[in-house]
């Protein structure tokens, strides 16, 4: 979870929230703390000086009436029992004055003690008190004597009144003279006026400012009038204090202020911990230094109160953002969270995962159905990429299954090893795919030995299909014994028929006579044989014909070579000498040779395997490009028995057509058959045969006049093969005749027809080929007399 | 080769004997047509072919034959091969046109049935 988006977002925003909050903070908190401390300066300025003013206008008053009434003593007489109802007007009718006196000069006075009536306020009463009687000797008191030294009204140091108001007080004393006839000055009076201290107390507690603040009022001398203790009231202030260094700052500060100059000071306070500030003036009246001191933690409480709710404030405001935040974040985050687990499901193959329902159009929107788009996708795919799958394998089986088939088109199934007293002969076919065109083919039919070796054109499925048609169509050929050339010749015109696509096939057709050694072979488009005799390498000189399948009605000649006992004979397909190596250079002709010369002293199939090894080295890693077929034929060394020269005897007549043509050829046919000493029976029924392939060819071919009409007379051992050639329209009487039903009607019985079942009965191999010009019709029969 | 042909007709026995010798092929068989139509035309009840001398028959030759086997039969008459030698016998059987002709193997079969078909006339 700590790798969450959403954690990591939280912190991030909460954290940069909380410093651009934090930060805002600090800076409203400086300049409000500015603010709020000099409000605060100015607060306690504006206290102290409204207690200083109103303590001013308090003495201005006491100063005043007494001022007043030593003016009117000044000027007028009074009798006592006057200045006493003034006294006693003054005080009754002034509750600042505590107690009020004329002390008349005893000198002047009428007795010796003096006149000093003295009105107070005792208790709240007003209550009189003659300071003349007894001891009290006022004239000896300090506010007396000072006053009347100073020549002028004085206030009077704070003391006891012993004797008179009884209280602590200080008083304003204004001596009182007058002028004589003389213009002599003398002493009248002292007019006083007292002030109780406590009342001053009343005045210094407004100046309390703070829990521990306080003010205090000194004499000019230094005496505490008014302070923190009352205790150390009408004590020097010097012995109040009891640290040195305050001493020394409260004499500064004391000096500063009798020199008519406020001063202010900071220092530790007395009762609390912390600093206060002591602000210490005079009064401007008496010139008593009064001072107020005040604790700045106090005073700047509401600067703290003021931090104490900006913090909560931030803190709350905070928490708040961050759940904030959080919920946003959630909010945001939660689809992408079950995005992440669906995205999960769907990786483990389960694409049927539902994904988060979302709204709008904004980017998590997108996303998901970006997500659904490749979930659906992926589906299609997955289910493409199945069919694809299944299709593939089902092509890969069916091709499987279609190699089988075309190797069982093959003689011994693509690979065969045949081990015979005449003869020995290996094969091999190896498609470059799965199926390919290559073919190879051998019939043993009697003394013959028909091989064949093919490359269709091209390879892969297309060759294949092309290539069953031509092995069946070969086969067929072939066991019905038709000879190379012309087998080829049949089977280019099988070919040729709907070969839209030019497929072609070169072919290597040969048959061996195994009793002569005599190797008879035509080639379409082939690579010549090579030849392993005594070691050395011959290539089989050929004249061939063009590739099968392209053009129709082609003639391939035929070529003879005489094989030897222990030659060994390799027809090949262009796969071997066309085979390619890494460097793209070819495996060749002549490197096939010199590996087929290797295999002299090897047995047959061990040379077939070398050879393919040899082609498969040579290839290395690349790919077979294609089919590759051998076929080996291997005489024995010492003849098989059957190497008596066989009689091979050949005769050719071109006779110009036009009657009795067929008294020609028969006349000129048993001639040769006595000739060759061909016995009565078979020589009669070749006759028989002539003469019927003769009238027909007259009756049926339309010959032009003058045209050659053909006659070969082929005899190898005892088989004959009698070969008539015509350049009529093309007519093939073993298929287009008119056969009779025999048996059937006599009339309705064709000359002609009943002819070819003559010919067919009589002969062991009719073939009929048109070559574009001529009707060749080929029959083969055995001269051996049977007596049926 | 030539064909030789010589005709003995026995008119008590209603019998014409065509005797063959040679070849009949494609050049001789329209001349032995002629010949054989004429023998044929006589309306004896039997024409024996005797080809004790015939070296050599061709399908032309067989369709003369069969011709006139065929205007015989159609006629209530017959028409007798004899005395065939082993190839034309072959050529006569690859061609199956025995049904429609008496066959004798040689002179003394003909002989036999002569005498059982003159024996036959006298029942009647």
């Amino acid at each position: 979870m700590s790798n969450s988006i959403s954690t990591r977002l939280i912190a991030f925003l909460s954290l940069s929230l909380a410093l651009i909050f934090g930060l805002g903070l600090l800076v409203d908190y400086h300049l409000s703390r500015d603010e709020i401390l000099a409000r605060l300066q100015t607060e306690s300025q504006e206290t102290i000086r409204s207690a200083i003013i109103d303590l001013e206008n308090w003495l201005d008053g006491v100063e005043g009436s007494t001022l007043f009434l030593a003016r009117i003593l000044e000027q007028r007489d009074y009798s006592h029992a006057g200045l006493e109802q003034m006294l006693k007007d003054i005080v009754e009718n002034n509750e600042d004055i505590y107690g009020a006196t004329i002390a008349l000069n005893p000198d002047i006075a009428d007795s010796p003690q003096g006149f000093a009536p003295y009105y107070y306020h005792r208790e709240g009463i007003l209550t009189y008190s003659d300071l003349a009687a007894d001891d009290y000797r006022y004239n000896q008191q300090p506010w007396f004597r000072d006053a009347v030294s100073a020549a002028k009204p004085i206030w009077v140091e704070p003391y006891f009144d012993r004797g008179g108001g009884e209280i602590l007080m200080t008083t304003f004393a204004v001596p009182v003279f007058r002028i004589d006839k003389n213009s002599q000055r003398s002493l009248y009076a002292v007019v006083t006026a007292d002030v109780a201290l406590d009342e001053l107390q009343n005045y210094l507690r407004r100046l309390r400012l703070g829990e521990s603040g306080f003010g205090t009022l000194l004499s000019r001398e230094g005496i505490i009038i008014s302070g923190r203790n009352p205790q150390n009231q009408l004590r020097h202030y010097s012995e109040a204090l009891l640290d040195e260094l305050d001493i020394s700052t409260w004499q500064d500060m004391f000096r500063t202020v009798l020199a008519g100059q406020a001063t202010t000071r900071r220092l530790e306070c007395p009762e609390v911990s912390g600093k206060c500030i002591l602000r210490l003036d005079a009064l401007q009246s008496t010139g008593w230094p009064i001072g107020v001191m005040y604790s700045e933690r106090e005073i700047t409480a509401p600067l703290r109160e003021y931090q104490i709710k900006t913090a909560v404030t931030g803190l709350v405001t905070l928490l708040l953002m961050s759940l904030a935040v959080y919920l946003v974040t959630r909010r945001l985050t939660r689809p992408l969270t079950a995005l992440a687990l669906a995205s999960d499901n769907i990786a483990k193959g389960n694409l049927d995962t539902p994904l988060p329902s979302v709204r709008g159009n904004d980017e998590l929107a997108r996303l998901v159905n970006s997500f659904g788009a490749m979930k659906r996708d992926l589906k299609s795919y997955i289910a493409d990429l199945e069919t694809a799958t299944a299709s593939r394998s089902r092509l890969a089986g069916e091709l499987a299954a279609a190699r089988e088939i075309q190797m069982s088109l093959l003689p011994l199934g693509g690979e065969a090893f045949v081990q015979l007293p005449d003869y020995q002969l290996w094969a091999r076919v190896r498609p470059a795919k799965s199926v390919g065109g290559d073919l190879y083919t051998y019939l043993q039919s009697g003394s013959r030995l028909f091989i064949a070796v093919g490359d269709v054109s091209d390879k892969g499925v297309p060759a294949a299909l092309f290539m069953a048609k031509a092995i069946s169509l070969l086969q067929q050929f072939i066991a019905a014994g038709d000879s190379p050339e012309y087998a080829t010749a049949k089977l280019n015109n099988a070919l040729e028929l709907g070969n839209d696509n030019c497929m072609f096939v070169t072919l290597f057709l040969g048959v061996l006579d195994l009793a002569s050694g005599q190797l008879a072979f035509a080639s379409a488009g082939h690579t010549p044989p090579s030849l392993l005799r005594d070691g050395a390498i011959t290539i089989l000189s050929q004249e061939d014909g063009p590739a099968i399948g392209l053009s129709p009605d082609l003639r391939f000649p035929l070529n003879t070579y005489q094989l030897q006992a222990g030659d060994r004979l390799a027809i090949y397909t262009d796969g071997i000498d066309e085979a390619f190596n890494a460097q793209a250079q070819m495996f060749g002709v002549q490197r096939f040779n010199e590996e087929l010369a290797g295999t002299s002293s090897m047995p047959l199939d061990g040379a077939g395997e070398q050879l393919f090894q040899r082609v498969d080295d040579f290839a290395g890693a690349t790919a077979q490009s294609d089919d590759i077929t051998l076929l080996l034929l291997q005489l024995p060394l010492q003849g098989s028995g059957a190497t008596a020269a066989t009689q091979s005897q050949k005769v050719q007549r071109v006779f110009t057509a036009g009657t009795p043509l067929a008294g020609r050829v028969i006349e000129w046919l048993e001639q040769a058959l006595i000739e060759w000493e061909v016995a009565m029976e078979p020589q009669m029924e070749v006759v028989l045969i002539a003469e019927e392939i003769v009238t027909n060819i007259e009756k049926y071919s339309e010959i032009p006049e003058n045209s050659e009409v053909i006659v070969q007379l082929d005899r190898i051992g005892s088989s004959l093969t009698m070969e008539f050639s015509d350049q009529g329209k093309a007519f093939n009487p073993l298929h287009e005749g008119h056969r009779s039903t025999l048996g059937a009607d006599i009339e309705s019985a064709e000359i002609g027809g009943l002819g070819v079942h003559l010919v067919v009965k009589l002969s062991d191999e009719q073939h009929y080929l048109h070559d574009g010009k001529r009707n060749i019709l080929r029959i083969v029969k055995s001269l051996d007399a049977k007596g049926d | 080769m030539e064909l030789k042909t010589a005709i003995t007709i026995d008119e008590n026995k209603s019998v014409a004997r065509v005797s063959l010798a040679g070849a009949l092929n494609t050049d001789t068989a329209p001349g032995f047509d002629q010949e054989l139509q004429k023998v044929v035309a006589q309306g004896l009840d039997l024409t024996v072919l005797d080809m004790k001398e015939l070296d050599y028959i061709s399908s032309a030759g067989l369709r003369v034959i069969f011709k006139a086997a065929k205007q015989t039969k159609a006629a209530g008459r017959r028409l007798a091969a004899a005395n065939r030698k082993p190839h034309i016998d072959k050529v006569f059987e690859i061609l199956k046109a025995l049904p429609d002709m008496a066959v004798f193997a040689n002179d003394q079969e003909l002989d036999d049935y002569l005498d059982s078909m003159q024996s036959k006339v006298r029942d009647d």
